[in-house]
């Protein structure tokens, strides 16, 4: 064979790798409006940029498959965005339904090992029917290809993982979605253990595709997913947009971006949504935009765990984790999702070197027999062990309310670098109607009685009570609270360490 | 034309409805304010328009995502 032969033949096994599944099974998911694997890369990274690792690789264990697996059903590489370095793994639906098997499981563990020890994040276009059929069957199955990488769900967070679960995620895509530090759903995609028809059949009863693994799911109780779009390319977007907030890896510091035109004019609006009624209540989203950076704070699973809201934003061009109460939901009441919430984004915020505010106003935790079921007293210690864990800069801002424990976990006392109160700030051990209640127990109390005691509780609460003691260090104007916080967050740099925190928590657990 | 669901945020009951029918909102109008956990939650305008028709009625109680009204603009 001579050399032109030589090239035509590579030529000619490159792109029959590239046609992926057909021209038929393509043109039929274009007309349903979704993306290929391919164009889900395309679509993503700098024109240009991308190095494909594995192209002609095939099915290594099931000869008939040789020439039905173009680059064995998962596309592999690397290719920047927005001029960094990323690692991606895009499934091919249309070759065995992205089922994993010998050769692409190789793959997928060469670009983790590379992102890993390269210090780059890595990207996971999930869409997946789970384990190859008959390959995974049998000892031998097993043996060659499941359990031989003793580290493919190792989860040290070295540098940051995202995934997008974009149609059928069973098995691995799974996996990586529950593994990853930023996840996006597109609406119609399932994500769960096993298929509706193997759950079918498994357990005798009619499995709903979208009731097993569907958004509304994942969303609203399962939590397991930060973000849901109804398209790829929404997907992708929300995916460069969190990657745009995240250092490369955990020993850099996240990129800092211009502080848009406007920023500083957002802060004289807070005193219009706060409330003047204490039992009135108010979206903290709205005070954390006039807070942050215009149009920079992107929140994390907006519809779970709604008592806490969290998101990245930047404040003065610095990427920061904004950990807020929300009155909006369960009056700001901390429960078991939103313990479970607000403890994986601090585990992520400390892993990257991103530093955290905390904006409280929390009557305490939601209390009964539902979150006792769910192991609240746990799930509350979780979260306290990570705040006290958490070595980035950690500041808190009392807005209204800050009671009991729920005090502590939101960073009151020692828990955070610094602690500033508005005017507005109430701080007790209990809401002085409950506290009334308990110390005129069995008592002939008279409603003027428990009236007065109640006034004195409430006068006793105030901001500056803890001022004078010196259990806040500062009382601040809420119209100041940006510029105060751009100048703690100056003050508190970690510049013994150039910025990089000490990630005690980076193997944590990813689920809670 | 284009209708608009207001949904409600929380699981509670009506407490005041501060509109009627008919009324033109602003983005960001109070429209009604719901009682969840001894806490007063307010219910605004997403969009502007025309309140076309309010679904629900002091002391009503509300489940998250229930239609409490409709807006056309």
């Amino acid at each position: 064979m001579n050399f032109d032969d030589m090239l035509a033949d590579l030529k000619a096994r490159e792109d029959k790798a590239r046609a992926m599944g057909g021209p038929e099974r393509l043109a039929k998911r274009e007309a349903q409006g979704l993306l290929n694997a391919r164009s889900r890369i395309d679509s993503f990274i700098d024109e240009g940029s991308w190095v494909e690792t594995g192209l002609l690789a095939i099915s290594s264990i099931v000869p008939e498959d040789r020439e039905k697996t173009p680059a064995d059903g998962k596309v592999a590489g690397f290719a920047k965005v927005d001029g960094r370095m990323v690692g991606v793994v895009a499934n091919d639906f249309t070759t065995k339904g992205a089922s994993s098997s010998a050769t692409n499981m190789k793959k997928i563990g060469h670009v983790k090992r590379v992102a890993t020890e390269r210090g780059f994040p890595l990207v996971f276009f999930g869409e997946s029917s789970g384990a190859r059929m008959p390959d995974n069957m049998g000892a031998k199955g097993m043996g060659v290809n499941l359990g031989s990488d003793p580290q493919q769900y190792v989860r040290n967070r070295e540098s940051p993982w995202a995934s997008a679960v974009l149609g059928q995620c069973y098995g691995s895509s799974a996996w990586y979605t529950c593994l990853a530090d930023f996840s996006v759903f597109r609406k119609g995609a399932i994500m769960a253990v096993a298929s509706p028809g193997l759950a079918s059949f498994a357990i005798g009863q009619k499995v709903d595709a979208e009731e097993l693994g569907g958004w509304k799911l994942h969303e609203r109780t399962t939590g397991l997913v930060d973000r849901v779009v109804d398209t790829d390319e929404e997907a992708i977007e929300t995916i460069k947009t969190w990657l745009s907030y995240m250092p490369s890896n955990c020993n850099e510091l996240p990129p800092e971006a211009p502080v848009p035109a406007g920023s500083d004019e957002g802060a004289a609006r807070i005193l219009d949504i706060l409330p003047d009624s204490r039992k009135r209540g108010y979206d903290v989203k709205k005070i954390i935009e006039c807070i942050a950076d215009k149009d920079s704070f992107f929140e994390f699973k907006p519809r779970f765990g709604r008592t806490i809201t969290v998101g990245l934003a930047r404040l003065g061009g610095k990427t920061v984790g904004f950990l807020a109460s929300n009155p909006m939901g369960k009056a700001g009441a901390l429960d078991v999702a939103g313990c479970e919430k607000a403890t994986r984004f601090t585990i992520m915020c400390d892993s990257f070197n991103i530093p955290l505010i905390l904006l409280v106003d929390t009557p305490g935790f939601v209390i009964g027999i539902e979150g006792e079921k769910q192991k609240a007293p746990g799930k509350i210690m979780n979260f306290m062990q990570a705040l006290q864990m958490c070595t980035v800069p950690k500041l808190s801002v009392i807005m209204r309310k800050t009671y009991g424990q729920a005090y502590l976990n939101m960073g009151g006392g020692r828990n955070s670098d610094d602690v500033a109160a508005w005017p507005t700030a109430e701080i007790s051990f209990m809401d002085p109607h409950f506290a009334t209640e308990i110390v005129t127990w069995g008592q002939d109390a008279s409603e003027e009685t428990k009236q007065a005691i109640r006034d004195q509780m409430e006068k006793d609460n105030s901001a500056y009570g803890l001022a004078e003691i010196y259990g806040v260090q500062a009382v601040i104007d809420p119209r100041e609270t940006r510029r105060y916080l751009i100048q703690q967050l100056e003050i508190h740099q970690l510049r013994l360490s150039g910025g990089i925190g000490k990630h005690r928590m980076s193997a944590w657990p990813t689920t809670y | 034309m284009a209708t608009t669901e207001v949904t409600s945020e929380v699981i509670g009951s009506v407490w005041k409805v501060e509109m009627s029918e008919g009324d033109s909102v602003a983005e960001g109008d109070l429209i009604m304010i719901l009682e969840s956990m001894k806490m007063e939650i307010p219910v605004e305008a997403p969009v502007a328009g025309t309140l076309k028709e309010i679904l629900v009625k002091p002391e009503d109680s509300v489940e998250e995502d229930q239609v409490l009204c409709l807006i056309e603009s």
